[in-house]
């Protein structure tokens, strides 16, 4: 069985903590799927290449050919790891445009893995309070375990291997939660809404 | 000839010009429409449609006022709406005010109806926006039986029932204006004017040809569905959007300020990606045509093609230029390429005398059957 992944990364610079964080989270989802028996498929949607068009379609109300292409990515996952950096206490304010503009109900019933980044593990609760009420509202399957990295955690003595075994532990977690969840529909807005008028128009006739 | 309809359509909206900060008055605003639309006919286009809106910065509150005054100004051009609001707007009003336009206009009248995007206007006139859909079915069967039947018993869901009620006046020559469903993207409406057989506006001008193509194709493949004919014999109708200059930097140079400030989409997509992205044509009229037949590839071979000229601030002065370019060195061209290729079961752009014509070759048709 196939899974696909789609990796959101928000991260602003270059190298990215952001996108660091995203590539370790990718690798140990893959390594659960690939125990299990799935053949993962990831794609990766870095945000900031995106951030004009992301701005751009909030004012024109369409999106450009690459960000359609990106919301194609994401409608097209079985599962969604999502990540932005920390900023204000919140995520990142390119991330949250994103979800702003990716059509409604693209995120429906899709298996989401949250993490985020910051300066100090201070905002780590910045998971719980800022990107799970965001993916909950959108209907996602939001993942019991999220992670959350702080630059503490990048410069550790351990390599990181408290981080480490958060992050396993969440991809284990998520990697279940993918598998319990399945193949993700990707939802046919446009079909939907003509079908409902087929529907109401067909309604009280003879 | 391709029986194919060149017009233009406007939104009515008073905007400042952004090169001088200068806005003309209401007054000023609807005095140009008209001279707009005397013009239009002037040089060789075939319709005029206005929209309607019910706010500020917007004049075209009562479109059937405007497309009065003109019908009485012209002769030959066909007055229509971009669109009238099925959802807020009585369907017996709509019904009157639109039989009233026929009779004064000779036939020169049609309609497109649309569901507005104005989310307050809804309560403006008594109506429930969350019903914005049902209200669209509802009101439009109501329009199409008072259109259509002598006397009419009527009972819906969101309007008080009608018992022996009789338009008055009936429609001209007992033919309804032809009635075409304007989208921006909404699949419902594709799916509505497919499941009547009436004719389907995509407005894409704010919109990338990808997203026409599927609504247009979805509409054919229903029309015929629905049993009204070949996907090809569907009615369809295309907005559009041009600034030009006999050299196409000029137009570029002088359309800028007017594109980045335009209260719709300025500030966000830059000129040159929104010409790429959507219908948009700022350039020669070699450029627009291009363009413009380009839009076959993906609509198929289509009925009506609606510009939009007069908006963003553009002065009167140059809106009238445009006008000039579009009726001396465009439409003559497209009218001439359209025609090459043209698939054979495409139809002529429904109009009140093919309608009438239609009509009576039917009856004769039936007369014949029955004797026989």
């Amino acid at each position: 069985m196939t899974t696909k992944i789609t990796i959101i990364t928000g991260g602003l610079r270059e190298p990215s903590s952001t996108r660091m964080l995203a590539n370790r989270m990718e690798a140990a989802v893959r390594t659960q799927l690939t125990a299990a028996g799935s053949t993962v498929e990831s794609s990766f949607v870095e945000l900031r290449p995106l951030g004009h068009a992301i701005i751009d379609a909030m004012f024109s109300g369409f999106p450009a050919e690459p960000l359609e292409e990106a919301f194609g990515t994401v409608a097209d996952a079985d599962g969604v790891i999502a990540v932005t950096p920390a900023f204000n206490a919140s995520f990142s304010g390119l991330f949250k445009s994103f979800f702003d503009v990716l059509p409604e109900e693209t995120l429906s019933d899709m298996p989401v893995l949250m993490g985020a980044t910051g300066g100090t593990e201070r905002h780590s609760l910045v998971l719980e309070h800022a990107l799970r009420p965001m993916f909950s509202y959108l209907h996602a399957i939001v993942s019991s375990r999220g992670v959350y990295a702080a630059t503490d955690d990048f410069g550790s003595q351990s390599d990181g291997a408290v981080l480490r075994d958060r992050i396993d532990a969440a991809a284990a977690d998520y990697a279940r939660l993918v598998r319990g969840c399945g193949p993700h529909r990707r939802r046919d807005a446009f079909g939907e809404g003509a079908a409902a008028m087929e529907q109401l128009l067909g309604r009280d006739r003879p | 000839m391709t029986g194919m309809q060149f017009g233009i359509f406007t939104v009515g909206d008073v905007t400042p010009d952004p090169t001088t900060g200068s806005a003309p008055t209401e007054a000023e605003r609807i005095r140009a429409t008209v001279t707009v639309a005397r013009k239009a006919e002037e040089v060789g286009l075939d319709v005029f449609a206005t929209g309607e809106h019910h706010n500020p910065p917007f004049v075209p509150s009562s479109p059937t006022t405007l497309l009065g005054f003109i019908a009485a100004q012209t002769e030959r051009i066909v007055l229509s709406t971009s669109t009238t609001l099925i959802t807020t707007n009585d369907p017996v009003k709509i019904a009157e005010d639109f039989s009233v336009l026929q009779h004064l206009s000779g036939g020169r009248t049609d309609v497109m109806l649309g569901r507005g995007n104005t989310g307050p206007v809804y309560p403006w006139f008594g109506q429930d926006i969350r019903q914005a859909i049902p209200l669209t079915v509802e009101h439009y069967d109501l329009l199409r039986r008072l259109w259509r039947e002598e006397v009419v018993d009527w009972e819906g869901k969101l309007r008080s029932p009608l018992q022996g009620f009789t338009l008055a006046p009936r429609p001209l020559d007992g033919i309804p204006p032809f009635v075409w469903h304007g989208s921006i993207r909404t699949p419902e409406v594709a799916e509505l004017a497919a499941y009547y057989g009436d004719g389907f506006f995509a407005n894409h001008i704010f919109w990338p040809a990808s997203h026409t193509r599927k609504m247009v194709e979805m509409y054919r493949k229903r029309f015929a569905h629905y049993g009204h004919g070949t996907p090809e014999s569907a009615v369809v109708g295309l907005g559009g959007q041009v600034f030009m200059r006999p050299n196409s930097q000029d137009a570029v140079r002088e359309f800028r300020p007017y594109f980045d400030n335009a209260p719709v989409y300025g500030h966000g997509p830059s000129l040159e990606e929104f010409t790429s992205q959507t219908p948009l044509t700022v350039g020669s009229p070699q450029q627009v045509i291009d363009k413009t037949l380009g839009f076959r590839e993906y609509a198929g071979d289509y009925q009506r093609q609606l510009f939009l000229l007069d908006h963003a601030g553009l002065p009167l002065k140059t809106v009238l230029e445009q006008l000039d370019l579009l009726g001396e060195e465009v439409v003559p061209v497209l009218r001439k390429e359209f025609a090459v290729g043209r698939s054979p079961e495409a139809p002529a752009a429904p109009t009140h005398r093919s309608l009438l014509r239609e009509r009576d070759e039917r009856d004769k048709r039936d007369a014949k059957n029955e004797s026989g």
